[in-house]
């Protein structure tokens, strides 16, 4: 049996708690993440199954710190595994947590994480998400005088482009405000 | 005080709270999650990501100030603002505790 595994898995960027749902139960099932390649292939470890919770942190200050910053979570013992495309990657054994533990202990900073990817991440694909809608406009604008299928595919993938947008754009608004309306009832 | 620095800490998150209380003496960020165990027999346990962010919007906003640095770790202090803001958040605690036994009485 090979002690090595693969898999590719997509998560959008909004996404990380399904990430970090997901290392878990690959760690549960006996592989722990060892490394994730461009854009989303994840490598694992054969290891003892334990169950083990994996964290992301979004932030760029920490990123420019790294010392003290992976010094606070090795304090409180939180294993560091690396960067990956801004995110820092942590895990802990339940076994020596106290009950249930995350790097975060409260809705407000799980809001301020949220606002540093909106910056981070959302910001750059707003600008172009504009620059797409614009060439959207302008493609569309003199189609049915030109059937010349350049024109078509570049229409076309303008136009799935203009979807996928639409729906990450969609997906972190929903997930937002799920996190606001849950910090108010509280 | 500006009305920002009021808006943001007045109240104030736990974590934000414990902090300004410890850094009347210099302290790092595991410092302070270890005094605040020990002050609450291990119920509230502050996690690193939190501290991190807190203490450096803190330190951003003139709360607390950057003293040196030991073994890896940053020690803070708390400021003359820090202070005006935890002692705004000390009155309004104790009015609540007042309040809460006066109705419950």
């Amino acid at each position: 049996m090979s002690n090595t595994k693969t898999q590719f898995k997509w998560f959008s960027i909004p996404e990380y708690d399904k990430e970090q749902e997901y290392l878990r139960q690959m760690h549960k099932s006996g592989w722990k993440l060892v490394r994730i390649g461009f854009p989303g292939v994840y490598h694992f470890e054969a290891c003892q199954p334990e169950d083990v919770v994996y964290q992301l942190d979004y932030n760029q200050e920490g990123t420019e710190h790294k010392t003290e910053y992976v010094q606070m979570f090795t304090d409180c013992g939180w294993e560091f595994l690396f960067d990956f495309v801004g995110y820092s990657y942590f895990r802990k054994a339940v076994k020596d947590m106290n009950g249930e533990e995350e790097i975060f202990c409260d809705d407000a900073s799980r809001l301020d994480m949220m606002k540093r990817v909106f910056r981070g991440r959302i910001v750059p694909l707003i600008l172009i998400f504009i620059g797409i809608v614009w060439q959207l406009i302008l493609q569309s604008m003199d189609f049915y005088g030109d059937r010349d299928p350049v024109r078509v595919f570049l229409l076309a993938l303008f136009g799935v482009t203009f979807v996928l947008y639409s729906i990450l754009f969609v997906q972190f608004a929903v997930q937002f405000y799920a996190y606001k309306k849950r910090m108010k009832s509280r | 005080m500006d009305a920002h620095i009021k808006k943001v800490y007045v109240p104030m998150t736990e974590t934000g709270f414990y902090i300004l209380l410890c850094l009347r003496t210099p302290n790092h960020g595991y410092g302070i999650v270890q005094t605040v165990k020990e002050l609450t027999d291990s119920e509230i346990i502050l996690s690193p990501g939190t501290m991190y962010g807190s203490l450096s919007k803190m330190e951003k906003d003139g709360l607390i100030t950057f003293v040196r640095e030991e073994d890896k770790r940053k020690i803070y202090q708390i400021t003359e603002l820090g202070e005006e803001v935890l002692n705004l958040e000390l009155r309004r605690i104790k009015r609540l505790y007042q309040n809460a036994k006066e109705m419950t009485k």
